[in-house]
């Protein structure tokens, strides 16, 4: 029974963990869509500053964000659709991280 | 010959010793329809779980808390005394200079009673023993020094370990303290620590395994005296004041035993034999007398012996807890319990306080041949020492001696148990059960499963009680199907699982560098973004980086050696949080393994 024990400890400690690859892939999408979602709406709180020929910005940096994702402003519903572009883009980097991940440790086995 | 109580097929059950597993075993018999007889030496029930009377006040050899993982067992508690359980709230804290001490050690109330001084010096011993701890466990000393540093070692577990065994803590094997950690499982313990993450099953867990437990009304006398009324009352016997002198084996197994009863010799003849004396005594009993080999291990065999002390104080209240260690090397005694705080039914008069000071002996010293007044004068000195209640205070004493109260873990007990063993799994109509039985450090519980297997093994099970309480796994076996078991292992070993750092930070790196270089080339795409200057300045990090073809594949190699770095960093401290959180528990354990240690006594 000592044996047994020592054996179990020995296959907890030697277990290597595997990733869920679309678990993943789901929790770095919403990670990664919120965070656009709240940047957004973030800026829009704090409110933007009128520019010398009179026009009123906010955060133009942010607003670079639509060259990659089409459609996307510094705006409520900007925000909305950076949190769907966000999502996507993190469940798929999400997932092929763990679809990597996993293949390695197969390797490695 | 005696040969009434026998069932129609002639079936009788003769069993030795009227402790807890021995009228265990006969109330389960009694349940089946299997008659028994009960032999007891003593003229009462319940071996070192009886309750003593004097004078109206009532209380334990040792204190024995009913509490149990075992249902069985609790199910045949609550059948036999149900609403005369009390629940109580438990407090036992170890006695050290005249200051209370929790166990396991509280900072607070270890530093303000030791002192900034005493405190620094602990802390320091054992950040030396975990830096340069003794690199063979030999003896008990080391096996605890290297644990818990040596300063602590001598301020709680060196004087109360010698008063218990009766010998040096660098005479005490490290095999013992290895053996009790080695009972406890890992797995288990994180399925705890797991369990105990929810807070409330946590708080009810605590609540229920630690600070509480069951007690009889009168003491736990009440509870064997009611076991052996009803055994009776199903037409066994208890026989009490009967003494076995020799037990007649054949061939085929045990025949008969030899009582001696109020000056008078018997045959008690039984088709099944289950016994709960010590087993030394056993073994020396045989009839023809056991083979050399086995006599001498049943010689190995030690024990350590008892006596309580219990004195009546003018006091109604001394102090809170339900027994207190005294770890002070000042004085004899090794415990005290206080049985008020037990069951206020215990003391007939509420002004008055009933305490057991526990002196540990051999059968035979000078402590356990001291006449029972010089016990009683050096008990109430030794109150007085403490500064827990004044001499003259004391008004009555009552003494008590229990031979053979523990078994000892010696070195040699378990080469010798392993012989004993053998020999008796040789003799089919023989089972042995209890603490002194099995020469193991069963508690109540444990001794009353044994008898109860043993009881159904009569009836035809197959049960092997040198198992029970080996590794305290039998339990779980019992109560966890072994399908349960095999998924809970399976969730633990996911939960606790290693990440492969190379792994991750392999993966993260290549999707990041491929998101890098395909954002480039993107942006590339699309002439005269307005992106073009502040990607360019990735090239203050990614060594090479700029918003060109080539330039790209350059950032992109850069950024895999970032991110690999950082994720194999994040997957690092993951396994070591993870490795600190199993290093934490298995620490946890050794603590609770000398709690375990101090429950024992």
């Amino acid at each position: 029974m000592a044996a047994n024990q020592i054996n179990d400890e020995e296959k907890l400690f030697s277990g290597i963990l595997r990733l869920n690859a679309k678990v993943f892939g789901l929790v770095l999408g919403i990670v990664l869509g919120l965070l656009v979602f709240v940047a957004t709406n973030w800026l829009l709180l704090k409110g933007g500053h009128r520019t010398p020929d009179g026009r009123y910005v906010v955060g133009p940096h942010l607003q670079l964000l639509s060259q990659f994702f089409i459609g996307y402003r510094v705006s409520f519903w900007g925000s909305i659709i950076g949190f769907f572009y966000g999502f996507a883009l993190g469940t798929l980097s999400g997932s092929a991280i763990g679809w990597i991940y996993n293949k390695i440790v197969d390797w490695r086995k | 010959m005696n040969n009434a109580n026998c069932d129609p097929h002639g079936r009788r059950v003769i069993i030795v010793g009227g402790g807890p597993a021995g009228l265990t075993a006969g109330y389960r018999l009694a349940q089946m329809g299997l008659p028994s007889v009960i032999l007891e030496k003593d003229q009462i029930v319940g071996g070192i779980s009886r309750t003593v009377s004097y004078k109206g006040f009532h209380f334990d050899i040792g204190g024995h808390r009913f509490f149990t993982k075992i249902k069985a067992v609790d199910d045949m508690w609550k059948e036999v005394l149900n609403d005369d359980f009390l629940r109580r709230k438990r407090l036992s804290r170890i006695y050290y200079r005249r200051k209370f001490f929790y166990y396991p050690l509280r900072p607070f109330n270890a530093f303000a009673g030791l002192g900034l001084w005493e405190s620094t010096m602990i802390l320091a011993s054992y950040l030396y023993a975990r830096l340069f701890p003794h690199r063979q466990e030999e003896t008990f000393e080391q096996w605890v020094s290297n644990r818990f540093g040596r300063r602590l070692f001598q301020t709680f577990f060196k004087t109360y370990s010698e008063k218990v065994w009766g010998m040096s803590c660098s005479e005490i094997r490290a095999e013992w303290a290895a053996q009790r950690i080695k009972g406890l499982s890992l797995l288990s313990a994180l399925r705890n620590a797991l369990a105990g993450q929810n807070g409330a099953n946590k708080k009810r867990v605590i609540k229920t395994l630690i600070d509480e437990f069951d007690y009889p009304r009168l003491g736990p006398g009440m509870m064997w005296r009611e076991v052996a009324a009803r055994i009776e009352q199903s037409g066994s016997r208890v026989l009490l004041g009967a003494e076995v002198e020799g037990i007649m084996r054949a061939e085929n197994g045990v025949e008969a035993v030899t009582i001696s009863r109020n000056g008078e010799r018997e045959v008690l003849h039984g088709s099944d034999f289950i016994s709960s004396m010590p087993l030394k005594e056993l073994l020396l009993k045989f009839e023809p007398p056991v083979p050399d080999q086995v006599k001498t291990a049943a010689h190995n065999l030690k024990y350590r012996d008892f006596l309580t002390v219990a004195v009546i104080v003018d006091k109604s209240r001394l102090f809170p807890d339900n027994w207190i260690y005294i770890h002070d090397p000042a004085v004899r005694v090794g415990r005290i319990q206080n049985f008020k705080n037990w069951s206020p039914f215990m003391v007939p008069d509420q002004s008055k306080t009933c305490l057991g000071l526990e002196y540990f002996c051999f059968e035979g010293d000078d402590l356990w041949r001291q006449p029972d007044r010089q016990l009683i004068q050096m008990a109430a000195e030794e109150l007085e020492m403490l500064q827990l209640a004044e001499r003259s205070s004391v008004e009555d004493g009552h003494v008590v001696r229990m031979p053979k109260a523990y078994p000892v873990y010696d070195s040699e007990y378990n080469d010798s148990l392993r012989i004993i063993e053998d020999f008796l799994r040789g003799i089919p109509n023989l089972q042995v059960v209890g603490r002194n039985g099995m020469h193991k450090y069963n508690n109540q519980d444990h001794s009353m499963l044994t008898a109860m297997l043993a009881a159904e093994n009569v009836v035809g099970a197959a049960h092997d009680l040198w198992r029970v309480n080996e590794e305290q796994h039998y339990h779980e076996e019992v109560t966890i199907a072994p399908e349960q078991q095999r998924l809970l292992k399976e969730k633990l070993r996911a939960a606790f699982a290693r990440m492969d750092s190379f792994a991750f930070a392999t993966a993260t790196g290549l999707v990041c560098s491929m998101l890098l270089l395909l954002a480039t080339l993107f942006v590339l795409l699309r002439q005269d973004s307005p992106l073009v200057p502040y990607m360019g300045l990735l090239g203050q990090y990614f060594i090479g980086y700029s918003v060109t073809p080539g330039g790209a594949l350059l950032g992109a190699v850069s950024c895999f050696t970032w991110v690999f770095l950082l994720s194999w960093l994040f997957a690092y401290l993951r396994n070591f949080m993870i490795g600190f959180f199993i290093y934490r528990i298995k620490r946890k354990m050794e603590l609770l393994t000398f709690k375990d240690f101090l429950d024992h006594f």
